[in-house]
């Protein structure tokens, strides 16, 4: 005879996601399978390296999670679940889940976690949000099995790293490497990173050269290496080691090395992704080879996608691509018309700028010419090269801009001076209506060439920025003119009008508004950052948000972000071409009210950005 | 759930000179009860008083009545949820109703939340107490307080069988009366409440509605997990605990 216990399931009934499927009959029969424990404070519940088969749930008491490296990640409390992550992986357990408080713990089998979790959306929802929300903390324990796009170096790590002191010899350094079986060797001073020597230093710098081994191993070091700090992505230093050619990176965390990352570490992680279209880019000689990469663009992304790579890592891969196609192509450019008679700048404006590209965008582009640059000497040059790169641009996807924002434009390829002139102009006599086609300018990054040039000029900006506030003004009532679709009682208010009539537009509605806002906050504090993310915390650190508000409008942008790129990855699949328009209808329960929050974040930001910068006249 | 972990206060164990053998018990009366289910019930026998308390099987029971007197009122209800020091398995649970020779007064029914239209539904205790014993065959029964529940089975036995029914019992009450023992010079005001929500809460339990027999089974079902946890040592024999 079965019996159910009414205490268990309306227990489970309180809390997310069993009350938003509490009419499922099936829950019923889930519940009479439940099966109960309870732990007394300080006990594993589930051991490191455990193999888990059971969805658990606090019916009372505290937990907290363990990473593989034994640190704390977090805290549950009573009504959340835990261990899905495991069955989600076929029971293999990357955390560990110990005890804070005496806990009565009911465990759910893992097959009716994984019933719901095929046949109900809303409840599958709930755990893909959840792990969503969780990815970069998660992260930092798992190690084994996720992409490469979507861990940290540091996780790639698999020694202490091997150094000697810059005044050991040759020699020493040669006897150290072949001792500790590595290829590589950092070189300090007073404990401090100064260089790095590698396999092939030895034998290039030392041997080769009949070096004495003797000699100190500074001689034959690499100067100042190339590092990366302990929170990058993977994938960041396969770009790094792509485009420096080098083998070997110094990982770092507070100041220290903590370790060596090298190609070998990431060869073996993975084999394919966009790291490997991107050395694919560098390797064209021609314009043909080029566009035949560009079709694999959305295959990546699909990828990306699949791997649970979140909106940030998105965004720094697509812009790296899209920075490989630019870079590629000026070197064939110089190949075809020669060397540039005076250096240049080629910079990116807008989303490739702030490393926040998608699948479908426009080429918003530009050049800044040194100021030896003279119209009638080295015009036809400089127009020929800015032609031909963006007509290809176009070829391999990127659009030519509808608003004429490319280094084509004769406007937009000027010596620095004048751009010096033309952001002077902006901001010491900021007219509203020109400001909104202008904002883009704002986000330039330079990307090929002399970089200098970019430098000098975005500093240009922020020193005029801070000695005329009243810019900010109508920056900030320019990042009011796009509001968020939520009506008055916060229901979606669809664009309306024709094909898209019932859909809206979440680029235009929610990531331009949050990214125009950062933008102003950003200028307001003299920022030299340009990703939106890297903006916020800026902003945050230096106080101008109330407590958590910083935060708030980073999760908002992360939350509009995933939907717009799920969308994307279900047009692509559906055959049609990417868009930024998304049907509510569409939306999971959880994403909708989820996107309804985000969207008041924005709503209430915007509003507090109107009189945080009023300036004077309003 | 590997890692010891010191037990405080501990349950006193009784000694062997005073423990009961059930086993041999059991046997004597397989041979006298008569024919039927109560004579299969005690010719399966009882498990051996050496089986360590962690591998015994445990079946927490909780009764309803018509009032507090054996001798008088009657098992309107009971509860059964199978468990051991790890585990609460709920696709074990088994609950019964029973309607009362007498009709229920108004008081007892506000207390159960059983109604009379329901118990007017349910079968007699003589026509689900063979059931009833086939479930508590070869287990050691878990109950808060036994003076009460072991009572009232051994009175329904007696007046459906013409046969006592007995058996070994692992009483969290009087677990926790041992717990909560204070020497005498400390025995000042109130002693503390022995109630099974005043128990659960010590081991910050979350609370129940009580007086549902299947939840007050599993409510002591857990109440003994935390006491194993806190209190009694698993390797020991279950003969140094089962009264």
């Amino acid at each position: 005879m079965d019996v159910e216990l009414t205490e268990i399931l309306d227990a489970l009934c309180q809390h997310a996601p069993f009350d938003d499927i509490a009419d499922d009959p099936q829950l019923h029969d889930m519940s009479k399978e439940v099966e109960i424990q309870y732990v007394r404070a300080g006990e594993w519940v589930i051991a490191p390296s455990a193999l888990n088969n059971a969805l658990f749930f606090i019916r009372s008491g505290a937990i907290e999670v363990l990473s593989k490296e034994n640190k704390m990640i977090r805290r549950m409390n009573e009504g959340e679940l835990f261990g899905y992550f495991s069955l989600l992986r076929g029971g293999k357990s990357s955390q560990a889940m110990r005890t804070i408080e005496d806990s009565l713990l009911y465990r759910i089998p893992a097959r009716w976690f994984l019933k719901f979790y095929e046949e109900n959306d809303t409840f599958s929802d709930f755990f893909e949000l959840a792990r969503e929300v969780r990815l970069r903390i998660a992260m930092d324990s798992q190690s084994s099995d996720v992409s490469l796009m979507t861990c940290p170096v540091v996780s790639l790590l698999r020694r202490q790293p091997i150094s000697t002191d810059q005044s050991s010899d040759i020699r020493t350094a040669a006897q150290i490497m072949t001792e500790h079986r590595v290829s590589s060797l950092l070189i300090t001073e007073n404990d401090e990173l100064i260089g790095i020597v590698t396999d092939r230093d030895l034998r290039t710098r030392a041997v080769a050269q009949g070096l004495s081994y003797d000699c100190p191993i500074s001689s034959i070091m690499t100067h100042d290496p190339i590092i990366m700090d302990s929170g990058d992505y993977a994938s960041e230093a396969v770009l790094k080691m792509m485009e420096r050619n080098v083998h070997h990176i110094p990982i770092i965390k507070h100041g220290r090395p903590i370790g060596v990352i090298s190609t070998g570490d990431l060869i073996q992680k993975e084999s394919h992704g966009s790291v490997y279209l991107i050395s694919d880019i560098y390797k064209q000689t021609s314009i043909e080879g080029l566009k035949n990469i560009s079709r694999k663009m959305t295959h990546t992304f699909t990828q990306l996608v699949l791997a649970d790579a979140n909106t940030q890592m998105i965004g720094n891969a697509m812009s790296h691509i899209g920075t490989a196609f630019v870079k590629r192509l000026l070197k064939l450019a110089e190949e075809k018309f020669g060397p540039p008679p005076v250096p240049y700048c080629f910079i990116a404006l807008g989303s490739q700028a702030r490393e926040e590209q998608t699948i479908k965008t426009d080429q918003d582009n530009a050049l800044i010419l040194s100021d030896k640059y003279d119209p009638e000497q080295h015009g036809d040059y400089f127009k020929a090269l800015s032609d031909w790169v963006c007509q290809h641009l176009d070829d391999c996807g990127y659009d030519l801009c509808t608003g004429d924002i490319m280094a084509s434009n004769t406007r937009w390829r000027q010596p620095l001076k004048v751009w010096k002139g033309y952001f002077s102009d902006w901001i010491q006599k900021p007219k509203a209506e020109a400001l909104l086609h202008l904002s883009i300018f704002f986000d330039l990054r330079g990307i090929y060439g002399d970089k200098t040039l970019a430098k000098q000029l975005n500093r240009h900006i922020r020193q005029e920025v801070k000695q005329h506030s009243g810019f900010l003004t109508y920056m900030a009532r320019n990042a009011n003119q796009r509001k968020p679709p939520l009506g008055f009682f916060r229901q979606f208010v669809l664009d309306g009008g024709g094909k898209q009539s019932h859909t809206f537009n979440l680029k235009e509605r929610g990531i331009a508004p949050i990214i125009d806002i950062v933008r102003v906050h950003a200028l307001a504090c003299g920022s030299d950052k340009l990703n939106t993310l890297e903006r916020i915390e800026d902003i945050e650190e230096a106080g101008l948000l109330p407590d958590g508000r910083a935060k708030d409008l980073a999760l908002a942008l992360e939350m509009i972000g995933m939907v717009r790129i799920r969308n994307q990855k279900e047009q692509i699949e559906a055959g049609e071409e990417p868009n930024n328009q998304v049907n509510p209808e569409n939306l999971s329960s959880f994403e909708k009210r989820h996107l309804r929050d985000a969207f008041h974040i924005v709503s209430r930001q915007q509003e507090f950005i109107k009189f945080r910068y009023a300036g004077k006249r309003s | 759930m590997n890692k010891a972990t010191t037990k405080t206060a501990c349950v006193k164990k009784i000694p062997p000179k005073n423990q009961q053998d059930w086993q041999a018990m059991y046997a004597d009366w397989a041979k006298e009860a008569p024919e039927g289910p109560l004579k299969r019930f005690y010719e399966a026998g009882m498990i051996a008083a050496q089986i360590p308390l962690k591998d015994t099987p445990l079946l927490a029971l909780d009764l309803e009545t018509t009032g507090l007197e054996p001798s008088q009122d009657e098992i309107i209800s009971l509860g059964l949820i199978p468990l051991n020091h790890q585990t609460i398995r709920c696709q074990g649970a088994k609950y019964w109703m029973a309607k009362p020779e007498r009709s229920l007064n108004a008081e007892s029914v506000t207390i159960h939340e059983i109604t009379h239209t329901e118990l007017a539904e349910a079968p007699r205790l003589e026509a689900i107490l063979d059931d009833i014993l086939e479930a508590l065959t070869q287990q050691v029964v878990v109950v808060h307080c036994v003076s009460i529940e072991r009572q009232f089975l051994l009175e329904a036995s007696m007046k459906i069988y013409g046969y006592p029914l007995y058996f070994p019992v692992l009483d969290t009450m009087d677990i926790e009366r041992q717990v909560m023992h204070r020497p005498w010079w400390k025995r000042f005001g109130q002693p503390p409440s022995l109630r099974l929500d005043a128990c659960r809460q010590r081991y910050k339990l979350p609370r129940y509605k009580a007086h549902h027999a299947l939840t007050d089974a599993l409510s002591s079902a857990e109440l003994l997990q935390a006491q194993m946890a806190y209190h009694m040592d698993l390797d020991a024999d279950i003969a140094s605990y089962w009264v």
